[in-house]
């Protein structure tokens, strides 16, 4: 996959079968649809697709950051908040093919992490695990 | 007794001819307007024919696959895949196994291309190898071996160079008509001042012609490769000896509304289903490649009493309820009773663990994404701490940083 930041050929990681791709770059991070409903249906989540289109739907957010192209569809995504505070703005694309994760975005997520007990909520499994792969981003 | 499945193509012949002739007529008209002589017309129609039609022949199969971005894959890169194609090479008799392509894809969509039997290509793309059990996969697979056995793929390339050549010659031949129009200097006009009504008349008649004759060539385009599909699928029960696994996997298709990347108006005859197909578009009209993907199933489950032809017409009489037969008699007949096997217990995936455990989906459906990886060269490394990096073959450094535990990997 390329990253749709850098337009470079991005690094896949696997743990416990779920595959991520990690742009060693921008260190931003693309979490394929695909894999979201391996993730959920290991945690015991039924209903995926409803959870998907929550995040589809979700409104856009007004923001001065640049707009990414999706690298599945290669149609532009819009920004939207994933976790219950909008501390965590990401880029979701239109017809449900993924969401990316700036690498700002990242690191405010393990931030997020660190600082709170872990709430309830549909993207709280999603957000733990990115945030456990990539806590390391430096030696 | 398969050979006598071409007594079939006698309609095929038609349409075919009836495309033929709108190709000569292009080239006629064509001829009238810029030349002044039919004849000449219809040299250049038939030269720009031919030389299309020698290019598809020798190099349409390579064209195709590069355009759908195929790759090839051997009996090591998928081995469920391969074993399955060549079953139904035997079943169907084929004499040789055709190359098996896999297109990296998420859409799920499978073609057969090349020019006889013994020079074919199935393609497949990752997306249904990932999502189809071995029954449905071996469904999919008989339905375009039938395509190649039954000679279609053949057919549906001259059928669609010809088309393409009409396509060429009316869009140039419009255009030259617009431009002569607008500046005014034909040397039709000069040369020919007499004869203004017969010769309105021509134009007129022309100018219709290079405006329809596209049109009325990717109808008849579509309803070749409409009959062709009914015939695939009773082959492909035939051969499988099962029709619920082509059923099922018609249905799983269906039901992805993904569409596939690389497919475009010319090519997507050749899919097992049409793959450009839109949400509330009507399925059943002039225009549709392929027959409604709801009938085909209901078709294929009517198949009750045996998997052979004549199965097939009781099903599609059952289906229509009318007199109606879509594969003739003498084809149905030469076939004894054929009946129905059992269900075998596979998963999706090349493992085909015949298990739902959320684990177990997850390993499959990885196995496919690895196998492609694998053939875009991907290097595989393993951390301690569990994670696996899966580096493109791009990659300069010589170490990467594992995120999850900080460690340095050695590439």
């Amino acid at each position: 996959m390329l990253c749709p930041v850098c337009h470079q050929d991005a690094l896949i990681v696997e743990y416990q079968n779920i595959e991520l791709d990690y742009c060693p770059a921008c260190h931003g991070v693309w979490f394929d649809a695909g894999e979201l409903e391996l993730l959920m249906g290991s945690a015991g989540v039924e209903d995926f697709q409803r959870y998907l289109e929550g995040i589809v739907r979700a409104p856009e957010v007004e923001t001065t950051e640049k707009k990414h192209k999706c690298p599945a569809c290669n149609h532009k995504m819009k920004k939207t908040y994933i976790d219950r505070d909008n501390k965590i703005l990401v880029d979701v694309c239109h017809v449900g093919d993924g969401i990316w994760f700036d690498g700002g975005e990242v690191q405010n997520l393990i931030k997020e992490l660190v600082e709170k007990s872990p709430e309830k909520g549909a993207s709280q499994g999603v957000l733990a695990f990115v945030g456990e792969m990539f806590k390391h981003q430096t030696d | 007794m398969w050979e006598q499945i071409r007594s079939n193509q006698v309609r095929s012949v038609f349409l075919i001819a009836l495309i033929a002739g709108l190709l000569l007529a292009v080239g006629y008209f064509l001829g009238l307007y810029f030349f002044d002589s039919a004849v000449g017309g219809l040299v250049i129609a038939l030269i720009v024919w031919a030389i299309m039609s020698l290019v598809a022949y020798f190099q349409g199969d390579s064209i195709l696959l590069g355009m759908a971005k195929a790759k090839k894959i051997t009996p090591d890169d998928a081995p469920r895949l391969y074993n399955v194609v060549e079953e139904m090479k035997i079943a169907s008799g084929l004499e040789k196994v055709p190359d098996v392509y896999i297109i990296d894809d998420p859409a799920l969509n499978a073609f057969a291309t090349g020019r006889d039997p013994s020079r074919a290509s199935v393609a497949i793309t990752s997306g249904l190898l990932q999502k189809l059990t071995r029954d449905e996969l071996q469904g999919v697979i008989g339905h375009e071996i039938a395509h190649i056995k039954n000679r279609d793929v053949l057919l549906m390339a001259i059928t669609a160079v010809m088309l393409g050549t009409i396509v060429i010659l009316s869009w140039y031949a419009s255009r030259f008509l617009l431009f002569g129009a607008m500046t005014g200097s034909g040397r039709r006009s000069s040369s020919r001042s007499g004869g203004g009504g017969a010769q309105a008349i021509v134009l007129i008649v022309g100018l219709v012609l290079m405006i329809l004759a596209p049109i009325m060539a990717q109808l008849i385009y579509y309803a070749i490769s409409r009959k062709r599909e009914y015939l695939a699928d009773a082959s492909s029960a035939l051969y499988t000896r099962y029709p619920e696994g082509l059923a099922s996997a018609l249905e799983k298709i269906g039901g992805s509304k993904q569409q596939l990347k690389s497919a475009n108006q010319a090519t997507a005859p050749m899919y097992i289903i049409n793959p450009l197909h839109k949400e509330g578009m009507k399925a059943a009209d002039l225009t549709s490649t392929h027959p409604p993907i709801s009938e085909r199933v209901r078709i294929l489950r009517a198949m009750t009493g045996g998997a052979s032809f004549a199965n097939y017409n009781d099903a599609y009489r059952k289906v229509h309820s009318g007199k109606q037969v879509i594969i003739p008699k003498t084809a149905a007949a030469g076939i004894g009773a054929i009946g129905i096997r059992q269900a075998s217990l596979a998963a999706p995936g090349e493992l085909g663990l015949a298990s739902e455990k959320a684990s177990d989906k997850a390993a499959s459906t990885h196995e496919v994404s690895d196998l492609m990886l694998r053939l875009n060269k991907y290097r595989t490394v393993d951390c301690e701490c569990g994670a696996r990096w899966k580096i493109p073959p791009g990659f300069k450094d010589n170490d990467v940083l594992c995120t999850r535990c900080g460690r340095r990997i050695r590439l």
